[in-house]
């Protein structure tokens, strides 16, 4: 028994030394002089030698003119990895996605839907029956209350009305979230057609905003495009690529699929053609090419589908049409 | 199912078998003690070992003695990992400046590294120093392995031994294990992973400007957190890239069935798996050794058809799991249909299918193989999110799993366990015929087949009961990340995982609290040392028998009769005792999404 143990401490000790002595430090010497760029993370540099971003990890981009990387559930944080973990049947994730795509979805010739959208919400009727928020309210909890939570200006517009109505709330002192379903269902019923949405207005260079019922816009794009879909379930749209809408498994993924890429090659084209006052047909030529050289397939193609790296191909569109201002 | 990713498949397969005969012969040579090609290089280093520790390499152990060196041992690494993580706030390389990590973090931590399960209830790059990677976490990626190899080794000397106490010396073959196996083929692995973009360095994370600076609206949460002037807005202008010897400790935690990354993503990471060059060495990493181990028993008991029989009856229980999980994502999630997503694959354009919690580079073929590798073996690390595959999808890993980490199964472990549902199915097989059941020679008798039961029995009870526990309480109900059906197959899938040293998870469930931090500790050192006494004890018991030698009356055990009927053992003893939580479970969830 004592043996054992004095063994097992030596052991531990000599293990120790070889495992996270020489072993680490061996590779790292490795890696160090052979492999520098690959051990330090495969950082980029631009032609000062600053440091511009890894190779490997998703950058985020939001603006028009950029190709746009997958949705981060670690919003893009290289040092706190995550993945969203939301069920493939959880509504959440679903209400997430139609959430992206109101506001982008088009039918198939290329019109928005969003019009339609604004057309079908102020007529009020869902599945037959009146008061599409009310229904929204009365289907979704959780989505209504996380709206309540979402701002504080949003808590404050519910806390107002409970003052105004103090009958509705019967119960004593709740909070703003607790009565979010009935805030709705009322809010529905006297509203028909109308969204609480946040509304900002510069007044003598002042932004101020606040909370108004509004009959269109992205909150309602974005809210009910699920339940507008369930009411046209014929229309066609254009087909959105799936890795465009969903999170990868790091939040960091710097690839997106070469779909993906060639869905956003017309907003892209459009935007830089615009700012350089070039004929956008023969941009999204040029740009197209970008992509076909950019595009990677693993093994050569032996091993899966083509995928560009965003933060790459960006670089290159600057290094190519210079800074879009 | 793409053209494309069936040949991805068989691909690999066919590497992967490659490589089972050479490993296997080295491996059967290190630890009958022979000269085996680096001993040159690595012997002085074992005999000083021995000579420090004051190990005699050639004084054998009865199971007794193996089975407390052994608990011994691993009590001691365990013990460093807990101080170690305690203490890291006082260590060097800390660049980050972690503190100590809670206690009973801490030790859910130490028990899930010392028994190979590798469950992170913490994420690595903000909670660990790179001190605490190196010398708590990737030390005992490489002895946890060792330990369960010398205990398959242990085994298979029961097996062909006769008439002695002596199973072998636990110092020897965890020393051997170590420096002639682990290292050299680590070494190996690493290298290539570093040559791929995989991080190996002792840098502080460094910090980049964003090319386009990002302006957010703050949750409440984070806006509660302010101090000084409130603003409902942020601006985000630099982003944090994580640093670390990465490369050194993903080879090992793939080698070892060990599974816990450097970080939280694990191999979705893409500095722990950058392309999909390193995501097939990192597969073929997960199952190089227990499928090697099959050849090296054929070896050791001098029959080399009992090898490939075990390894057949692991390629056919494995082979449908894996096209299963491929398709099953590769169908994509129904509920994402209607909304005009687009899930059908495109040659050379788009993967299609189910890519909620996957990478780009993987796709749905890559993630799918990878995920049916890490839960057969009991590796546990993950390329893409679980908790996110279809039901079913997910239902594969957690089933694989339920079958007690038997279809190739942990380094050492894997085999063992197969080795006592072979008993299992001996024993059956010989009362079914009326023949006395021996299994290479040796007489199954009450003795084994209690113990066999008691190892194989002990995992279905502690999953359902843990998993009823969590479900019934809010201590266990709290942490569940997704409603409905789903929400308990995360806590199946942790107890699952636990239980049999695996360590993937659905990891959507909060599983860092007291609760899950300690009886998932216990589970853990259950679903690993438990096991282990049975099958020494076995080990001890076939070792004092005579070789009977075998005649007409005696039951091939390399036969394709035998091969079903052991699948069929394993599929009734496994998969069907769980069959009504899986109902309950991923089945209901699947129905009720249609």
């Amino acid at each position: 028994m004592w043996q054992s143990l004095s063994k097992s401490v030596f052991l531990l000790t000599i293990l120790v030394v070889i495992i996270c002595g020489i072993y680490p430090f061996a590779l790292w010497i490795i890696g160090q002089t052979v492999f520098p760029f690959q051990s330090n993370g495969s950082l980029l540099q631009d032609a000062d030698g600053k440091v511009i971003g890894s190779q490997l990890i998703a950058q985020p981009f939001t603006k028009e003119e950029y190709f746009q990387p997958r949705p981060s559930a670690a919003s893009y944080d290289a040092s706190a990895s995550a993945s969203s973990a939301l069920a493939a049947s959880n509504y959440a994730l679903r209400d997430r996605i139609a959430r992206t795509l109101g506001p982008i979805a088009k039918y198939q010739n290329g019109k928005s839907v969003a019009p339609d959208l604004a057309k079908w919400f102020q007529q009020d009727t869902f599945q037959g029956k009146h008061h599409i928020v009310a229904q929204w309210a009365t289907l979704h909890h959780s989505l209504v209350t996380a709206w309540v939570n979402a701002d504080p200006l949003h808590a404050a517009y519910v806390d107002t009305w409970m003052k105004a109505h103090a009958a509705v709330v019967a119960h004593s002192q709740p909070k703003a979230a607790d009565v979010a379903v009935v805030f709705f269902q009322n809010l529905s019923k006297k509203n028909p057609g109308k969204f609480p949405a946040a509304v900002s207005r510069t007044v003598n260079g002042k932004t101020d905003t606040t909370i108004e019922l509004v009959g269109s816009g992205v909150d309602i794009q974005s809210i009910f495009f699920d339940m507008w879909r369930q009411d046209h379930p014929d229309v066609v749209l254009q087909d959105v690529p799936g890795d465009f809408v969903t999170t990868s498994g790091s939040g960091l993924d710097p690839h997106i699929t070469l779909q993906n890429a060639e869905f956003q090659l017309d907003r892209v084209a459009a935007k830089w053609a615009n700012n350089l006052k070039r004929n956008p047909a023969d941009l999204k030529n040029a740009i197209e090419q970008i992509l076909q050289k950019n595009a990677q397939a693993p093994f050569a193609g032996l091993a899966g589908e083509k995928f560009i790296n965003v933060l790459e191909i960006n670089l290159e569109l600057h290094k190519r049409y210079g800074a879009l201002s | 199912m793409t053209l494309n990713g069936i040949e991805q498949i068989i691909l690999f397969l066919v590497v992967m078998l490659v490589f089972v005969k050479p490993l296997g012969w080295y491996m059967a040579r290190v630890y009958e003690g022979k000269s085996c090609g680096i001993s040159w290089l690595v012997k002085p280093l074992e005999n000083a070992t021995y000579r420090i520790c004051a190990i005699n390499p050639t004084k054998d152990m009865d199971w007794k003695a193996y089975l407390s060196a052994m608990l011994i041992f691993n009590l001691f690494g365990l013990l460093a990992v807990y101080v170690i993580q305690r203490m890291q706030g006082y260590l060097p390389f800390n660049p980050q400046t972690f503190s100590a990590v809670a206690p009973d973090l801490a030790f859910n931590t130490a028990v899930s590294f010392a028994s190979n399960t590798s469950w992170q209830a913490y994420s690595g790059e903000t909670t660990l120093s790179y001190f605490t990677q190196m010398t708590a976490i990737t030390v005992q990626c490489f002895l946890s392995s060792a330990t369960g190899m010398s205990l398959l080794i242990a085994f298979i000397r029961g097996l062909t031994r006769r008439e002695t106490k002596d199973l072998g010396n636990f110092w020897v073959d965890t020393v051997r294990g170590t420096l002639y196996i682990l290292l050299p083929l680590s070494f190996i692995i690493a290298v290539v992973l570093a040559s791929q973009g995989v991080i190996q360095n002792f840098k502080p994370y460094q910090k980049i400007d964003l090319i386009q600076p990002i302006h957010y609206q703050l949750s409440p949460a984070e806006q509660a957190t302010q101090v000084g002037t409130k603003s409902q807005f942020k601006t985000v202008t630099e982003q944090v890239i994580p640093m670390g010897p990465v490369a050194s400790q993903i080879a090992i935690k793939q080698l070892g069935s060990d599974g816990g990354g450097f970080f939280n993503a694990n191999s979705a990471h893409p500095f722990e798996n950058p392309n999909a060059i390193t995501n097939f060495i990192e597969m073929l990493a997960l199952l190089l050794i227990p499928a090697a181990f099959c050849y090296t028993f054929g070896v050791m008991v001098n029959d080399r058809r009992q090898g490939w029989a075990i390894l057949i009856t692991m390629l056919l229980l494995f082979i449908p799991m894996v096209f299963a999980t491929a398709i099953f994502e590769q169908q994509g999630n129904l509920a994402f249909a209607p909304l005009g997503i687009d899930q059908a694959p495109k040659h050379d354009l788009y993967p299609g299918g189910n890519m909620q919690g996957k990478e780009t580079r993987f796709g749905i073929v890559n993630s799918a193989l990878w995920t049916a590798i890490t839960t057969a073996t009991s590796n546990g690390s993950v390329n893409s999110t679980l908790d996110s595959y279809t039901p079913l999808g997910g239902l594969v890993p957690l089933w694989l799993m339920h079958l007690g980490e038997v279809v190739f199964g942990g380094v050492g472990s894997g085999l063992y366990g197969m080795l006592m549902l072979v008993i299992i199915a001996v024993f059956v097989a010989g009362l079914m015929v009326g023949r006395v059941p021996t299994y290479l020679g040796k007489k199954i008798e009450a003795y084994e087949m209690k113990m066999a039961s008691f190892a194989v029995l002990l995992m279905p009870l502690v999953v359902l009961f843990c998993t009823a526990v969590a479900s019934a309480t809010h201590l266990g109900t709290d942490a569940i990340a997704n409603p409905g059906a789903h929400g308990f197959t995360e806590i199946l899938y942790a107890f699952t995982s636990m239980m049999n040293n695996n360590g993937s998870a659905f990891a959507g469930l909060h599983a860092n609290t007291p609760f899950y931090n300690m009886l998932g500790g216990i589970v853990m050192l259950l679903g690993r040392y438990w096991i282990a006494i049975p099958v020494l004890a076995v080990a001890g018991s076939l070792a004092r028998k005579k070789i009977t030698p075998s005649n007409l009356g005696t039951l091939p055990t390399h036969t394709p009769l035998f091969i079903v009927f052991l699948i069929g053992v394993t599929i009734v003893l496994g998969a069907l005792t769980f069959f009504p939580v899986l109902a309950l479970g991923p089945i209901a969830e699947h129905l009720m999404s249609m």
